[in-house]
């Protein structure tokens, strides 16, 4: 039953700014995930969060209880790391109950009791009278994760707890969490560089970059509506293609090809993402933003009056499930991803169409995104009537 | 960015580091502050000290038995360092060498590690006596007449050859780690090229194992500057004619034979001014290595 | 994995004696004659020593005279009770005993200040500590002859343990030690509000082990293996120590009254604690050695 609030929160290490003054608020119960490259500062968050490390400016706030320079211990918060942190020399059982009985403030049924309930939730029965060196990783994360429930915290703070094991186990692991959470409701910060993870796991999640926050959104929001190239780029896999191109009278113009902007009832996503609301009439020059998948072959799509773009393919790469083409389109390359067994050879020159509700622009500058072909509100539809087929 | 340091407390660490502390300041660095002071003194039993400025220094610049001490000095330690180093590096490299038996073979040439000084020079003393030594015999038996307790130069051999005995086991444990921590493909790349033997060793091993290497020459070094005082106390008293007479020995006779404190403090001086410059090339060389990732 | 493999094809060839690799087969033995050479080198002067004990009087002055006595009983009755040795042997342990646990006590503090405590001029501490290398004994034996007269341990257990307490090697390893122990078990402990005393007991000292027993070995060689300072500030035999009783022996066996057998003896006796500590824990030694160098 745990709100969390960060107010401009900094973190400076000598001259370097890791974290620079973020807002955010968690809300009570909520699955966060944080996501960015590695150097972004999401680690450090979740360690101020913690309390393991020293705020430089700003915020801490639990429930509205200032928190900012109370000791780890006293914020009541439970953390999981990559590396499980197990003590080597304890049982399972002990590992489990060390912290807790260092706390004095539970008594010995208490911690019994809680300790059976935790390896019950988390099915470690049988490794609490085992020794991390004979566990397998994920046994060890089990027991990792049971040593934070027992306490009952306010909040669980994960870093990159997945990332150890092996992919089967992390899919395994990751189904895992989630069921815990549904379970627990407990709110939960998580931090991870996999965006699969961050996806499949947060109910919201936070791009960070550079210390600074990009984007906060649901995921599904996050692929749709891009804030910026930043997250565009970051979020889905093969990224999404950047392709420069002037803006003439709500048309893109490159090189290659012409394509027209269909107009949008809401103003470009000034809403969700801040994004200005840059008039498409004028001149000017942009990022056009479009997904491999959102590419198609002509024959995949019949005649619908889409301009054609000629796509030269360079090299082609079988996914099984999908075949990803590496093409130039003029002097810019580009990804399309087609149907797996599309006869096109590498060399031969394509002619594509794409969605035209998918399209996005960035500004060429700043890099903020000034238009997504669909608003919001017909997304749902959209999502509707794709979901029904 | 992760941190160790969970605590905060002043009081809790001071108190921690309180004995050592303490320890360090009595009985370390107040002696030789001590030591320094004294050798600007003319010192000794049971007479009150006189101020003599550079005096006894002065005494060292121009006794010529001091400097062939200090020579003496240096020769042995180079002795020592490159018979240790030599040998130990050869053991190391046969041991690296087998296949079977490895445990055996370590275990029976690092034992030294743990040999009292004492205890070796009393078995030297006992294995090469000029008169009872087993070893004697064959020796003498190859056109060498063994005179050591009148012979400087043979004495001189004893003495190293015992420091250099002792010192085997340390310079092994420390070397089959280095050579036992060399990438396995390098060793098979150099087989492929056909390069083997001895000169495998040489070429291959030796410039990885320089840090390693680096680090036990200054050991080895302060080792025999230092630590070989029993052999010497044991085995020849420093003689015969000072043949064995080495700093470490002088400064002990200086000190507690003929009680001048003064000029034993000014020699004290000078081997921590040796130890100084040891160790400081020590460090100096182990950075420049980080350097380059070694 | 491949290489792993041809490797293994290799040696277990090698085994089997194929033509193919007759030639490494060969090298092998040859390195194997040659490390027996070398052990026999290594261990030779010991076993010596080992043979004469057993013996009635000691002369042995041709290598056919190497086979053992009958007189080991005796001779080791007689070193240990008539030439009180078993006295000396005592003074070593208990010096020895008081030096590892005084020193390993006072060193987990001063390690566990180091790395465990956000406090002001800890680096600085550090490096005060660390310097102390500089000072071993020879450099201040004389300041500290005389600091011990004044404060009146002269000729006690006092005078040569309390002055080793400190010691910047044990502080260096148990820090390097305990910076490898990963960070996010103690931000783990942090944030379960684990205090000091706690933490120490129950996650620092446990996680330590081998470590803890490595320094102890090594500790312990170091000081049951001490000779000049005792020799320097004990001077009445029923305090003295096994390496200075050595000295005892010699000079009554230079006299010419007692027997070698008797000193070879008095030799392996002291010899036997640090060798057998160290071939008993001989893994966590070479542990610890390895992350003394870094």
């Amino acid at each position: 039953m745990t709100t969390v609030t960060l107010q401009n929160l900094r973190k400076e290490f000598g001259d370097v700014v890791a974290v620079k003054g973020i807002d955010l608020e968690i809300e009570d119960g909520e699955f966060l995930v944080i996501v960015g490259p590695s150097g972004c500062g999401k680690s450090t968050t979740l360690r101020l969060l913690a309390g393991l490390e020293a705020t430089t400016g700003g915020r801490i706030e639990m429930d509205e209880r200032d928190v900012t320079g109370v000791e780890p211990k006293d914020r009541n918060v439970a953390m999981v790391f990559q590396n499980y942190a197990l003590y080597p020399h304890m049982t399972g059982r002990r590992n489990i109950t060390f912290g807790m009985k260092s706390s004095g403030d539970f008594t010995d049924e208490e911690i019994e009791r809680r300790v059976e309930d935790a390896a019950e939730t988390l099915d470690i029965v049988d490794l609490l009278d085992r020794k991390p060196e004979a566990m397998s990783g994920g046994e060890r994360q089990r027991v990792a994760l049971g040593r934070a429930i027992v306490r009952d915290p306010d909040a669980f703070l994960m870093d990159e707890p997945l990332s150890n094991l092996d992919a089967k186990l992390r899919i395994q692991m990751r189904a895992e969490l989630a069921r815990l959470h549904s379970a627990l409701e407990t709110t939960t910060v998580y931090v991870t560089h996999d965006q699969t993870e961050a996806m499949t796991l947060g109910e919201r999640v936070v791009v960070m970059n550079d210390g600074q926050i990009m984007q906060v959104d649901e995921p599904q929001a996050l692929y749709d509506f891009p804030a910026n190239r930043f997250v565009a780029e970051f979020i889905g896999d093969p990224a999404m293609n950047m392709i420069p191109v002037d803006i003439e009278d709500g048309r893109a113009v490159h090189d290659a090809f012409t394509l027209p902007l269909p107009s949008v009832d809401e103003p470009a996503s000034t809403d969700r993402n801040g994004a200005g609301d840059a008039p498409l009439g004028d001149t000017q020059r942009a990022v056009l933003g479009i997904r491999p998948e959102d590419f198609h072959l002509p024959d995949a799509r019949s005649d619908d009056g889409l301009p054609r773009i000629d796509a030269e393919v360079n090299v082609r790469e079988p996914l099984g499930d999908s075949l990803l083409l590496h093409c130039s389109i003029g002097a810019t390359s580009c990804n399309i991803q087609a149907a797996p067994r599309t006869a096109v050879r590498a060399g031969e020159t394509v002619s594509v169409t794409y969605d035209p509700a998918r399209l996005h622009l960035f500004d060429a500058e700043t890099g903020d995104a000034f238009y997504h072909s669909e608003s919001h509100h017909s997304t749902d539809e959209q999502v509707l009537s794709r979901a029904s087929k | 960015m992760s941190t160790r340091e969970i605590f905060d407390s002043r009081i809790e660490s001071g108190l921690l580091l309180l004995p050592t502390l303490l320890v360090s300041v009595v009985f370390l660095y107040y002696p030789t502050a001590l030591a320094v002071r004294t050798s600007f003194f003319d010192s000794s039993f049971g007479q009150a000290d006189e101020f003599v400025g550079l005096k006894n220094y002065v005494t060292l610049l121009t006794d010529s038995g001091y400097h062939s001490s200090l020579l003496l000095s240096v020769v042995f330690a180079l002795v020592v360092v490159v018979g240790v180093i030599a040998v130990s590096l050869y053991l190391t490299f046969l041991i690296h060498e087998v296949d079977t038996g490895q445990g055996v073979y370590l275990i029976s040439v690092i034992w030294p590690y743990a040999l009292p000084p004492a205890v070796g020079a009393l078995v030297f003393l006992f294995i090469a006596h000029p008169t009872l030594g087993v070893l004697t015999g064959p020796i003498e038996a190859l056109g060498v007449d063994v005179d050591w307790f009148n012979d400087g130069p043979q004495a001189f051999v004893v003495v190293a050859l015992a420091a250099i005995w002792k010192q085997i086991g340390y310079n092994v444990i420390f070397m089959i780690a280095a050579m036992n921590n060399i990438p396995d493909t390098l060793t098979e790349t150099a087989e492929l090229d056909g390069v083997g033997g001895i000169r495998r060793l040489v070429s291959v091993y030796v410039p990885i194992m320089t840090p390693t290497l680096f680090f036990l020459v200054i050991i080895n070094t302060i080792y025999a500057f230092f630590s070989t005082f029993a052999f010497v106390d044991l085995l020849t008293s420093g003689g015969p004619s000072n043949a064995t007479n080495i700093l470490i020995f002088d400064l002990y006779q200086e000190g507690f034979s003929f009680f001048n404190f003064g000029v034993a403090s000014a020699k004290s001086v000078v081997l921590f001014l040796v130890v100084g410059v040891l160790m400081f090339v020590q460090f100096r060389v182990t950075d420049e290595y980080s350097y380059y990732g070694a | 994995m491949v290489e792993l493999l041809q490797y293994a094809k290799r040696r277990a060839g090698a085994l089997r004696g194929d033509h193919a690799t007759e030639t490494t087969h060969g090298a092998s033995a040859g390195t194997h004659l040659q490390l027996w050479l070398l052990v026999f080198a290594v261990v030779f002067p010991i076993a010596v020593a080992l043979i004469v004990s057993t013996k009635e009087t000691g002369v042995v002055t041709s290598l056919g005279d190497l086979v053992p006595g009958s007189y080991a009983v005796e001779n080791y009755r007689e070193a240990l009770v008539d030439y009180r040795f078993g006295r000396f042997m005592w003074n070593s342990l208990a010096m020895s005993l008081v030096i590892v646990v005084g020193k390993l006590i006072v060193s987990v503090f001063a390690a566990m200040a180091i790395v465990y405590y956000r406090v002001p001029y800890k680096d600085l501490v550090f490096l005060f500590i660390l310097f102390t290398l500089l000072l071993p004994v020879p450099v201040r034996f004389i300041p500290l002859f005389q600091l011990m007269n004044d404060l009146g341990w002269s000729n006690t257990i006092l005078a040569i343990t309390v002055p080793y307490i400190a010691s910047a090697t044990t502080v260096f390893i148990l820090r390097q030690h305990f910076l490898s122990i990963p960070t996010s078990i103690v931000e783990t402990a942090k944030i379960d509000g684990v205090g000091p005393l706690r933490f120490m007991l129950f996650v620092l000292l446990p996680m330590s082990k081998g470590v803890l027993v490595g320094v102890s070995i090594i500790m312990f060689v170091y000081a049951w293996n001490q000779y000049l300072w005792p020799l320097i500030i004990i001077d009445s035999e029923a305090n003295q120590v096994a390496q200075v009783g050595l000295q005892l022996l010699q000079g009554d066996v230079q006299g010419g009254q007692l027997s070698w057998s008797l000193v070879m003896a008095g030799s392996t006796l002291t010899l036997l604690p640090p060798l057998l500590l160290m071939i008993v824990f001989r893994k966590p030694l070479l542990e610890t050695f390895s992350i003394q160098q870094k």
